[in-house]
């Protein structure tokens, strides 16, 4: 097994276990878990009491996880870089869309400049101003 | 003040340029959808922006809670298909850039600009990472591209504006 680089939005980069095979980013299974939140059980794909359906047999093969086949069956984009060995997975549109279009504020939770997270919530009931900006 | 480097928020509440301001009211509900709204008039000369009329707006909000008269130019902007990739080939672009893989990194970000062509924090963003300066031809190439397509996007908190 070699170095992989899983990125998501919540998490930023992280290390998995996993190796590239040809136009395949292949992840060690028994680190699934821990990495996406995701468990293969006999039911498919279970987060908690949610199980998603896999009837794609190719999804595992000898103890790893197709990692593009993994995003798809659980209705993800997902970006590779077999060059590097970078994998991103991402939301679907609809679950981003959902509390936008319901005008409902997402929770979230991110690294203050001066070190510790932040979460929105935290600021309880009252007035908010997000304000998103770049420094260039 | 909070870092976001994957671009979390552009997300969550559909954030397409900077500054954007969101107001979220006491039931955690969006009381006003994303607008531009610079803090001070330090660009006012290119953005026609008054950065005053946002605050007024604010102050205004805040004491009685009253909304500001529809701009004409506000728009919810639900995240698509193709700009979940974009979001995907940006952070893969960003994070290869940052280790030094600055070819393969272009790569992404080009993929990226395909499918979201008219977000700022795409177009715009990524021009620092691609060794481009975000106020140099390209900015303003894209510029042209984005008045060209009629402005795209929500506009500014300021109703007499252009954008």
């Amino acid at each position: 097994m070699t170095a992989i680089t899983y990125l998501d939005a919540e998490h930023g980069p992280r290390p998995a276990e996993g190796r590239t095979d040809g136009a395949r980013v292949l992840l060690a299974a028994d680190g699934l878990a821990e990495l996406t939140g995701w468990t293969l059980k006999p039911e498919g794909l279970c987060q908690g009491d949610v199980c998603v359906p896999v009837r794609d047999g190719q999804l595992v093969v000898d103890g790893e996880v197709d990692a593009e086949r993994f995003a798809a069956a659980l209705g993800r984009p997902a970006v590779v870089d077999t060059e590097t060995g970078v994998i991103a997975i991402g939301e679907r549109s609809s679950e981003r869309q959902g509390p936008i279009a319901a005008g409902i504020a997402p929770d979230f939770t991110l690294p203050q400049i001066d070190g510790g997270t932040f979460t929105f919530s935290s600021l309880g009931q009252r007035k908010k101003l997000l304000l998103a900006w770049s420094s260039w | 003040m909070v870092l976001d480097r994957e671009h979390l928020l552009g997300e969550l509440y559909g954030i397409y340029n900077v500054p954007t301001v969101i107001w979220i009211d006491e039931d955690n509900r969006i009381a006003r959808p994303p607008v531009i709204a610079p803090g001070d008039d330090m660009f006012r000369d290119f953005t026609n922006i008054d950065s005053s009329v946002h605050h007024d707006q604010l102050r205004a909000w805040v004491r009685s809670g009253s909304l500001p008269a529809p701009t004409g130019r506000e728009q919810i902007m639900l995240p698509t298909d193709d700009e979940q990739l974009a979001r995907l080939e940006r952070r893969v672009g960003a994070y290869l850039a940052r280790e030094g893989h600055a070819e393969r990194a272009e790569v992404h970000f080009a993929r990226a600009v395909e499918y979201a062509p008219m977000d700022w924090t795409i177009r715009r963003g990524t021009l620092p990472l691609r060794g481009d300066d975000p106020f140099g031809e390209k900015f303003f190439a894209f510029m042209g591209e984005w008045t060209e397509a009629g402005q795209p996007g929500y506009g500014s908190a300021d109703p007499n504006a252009p954008s």
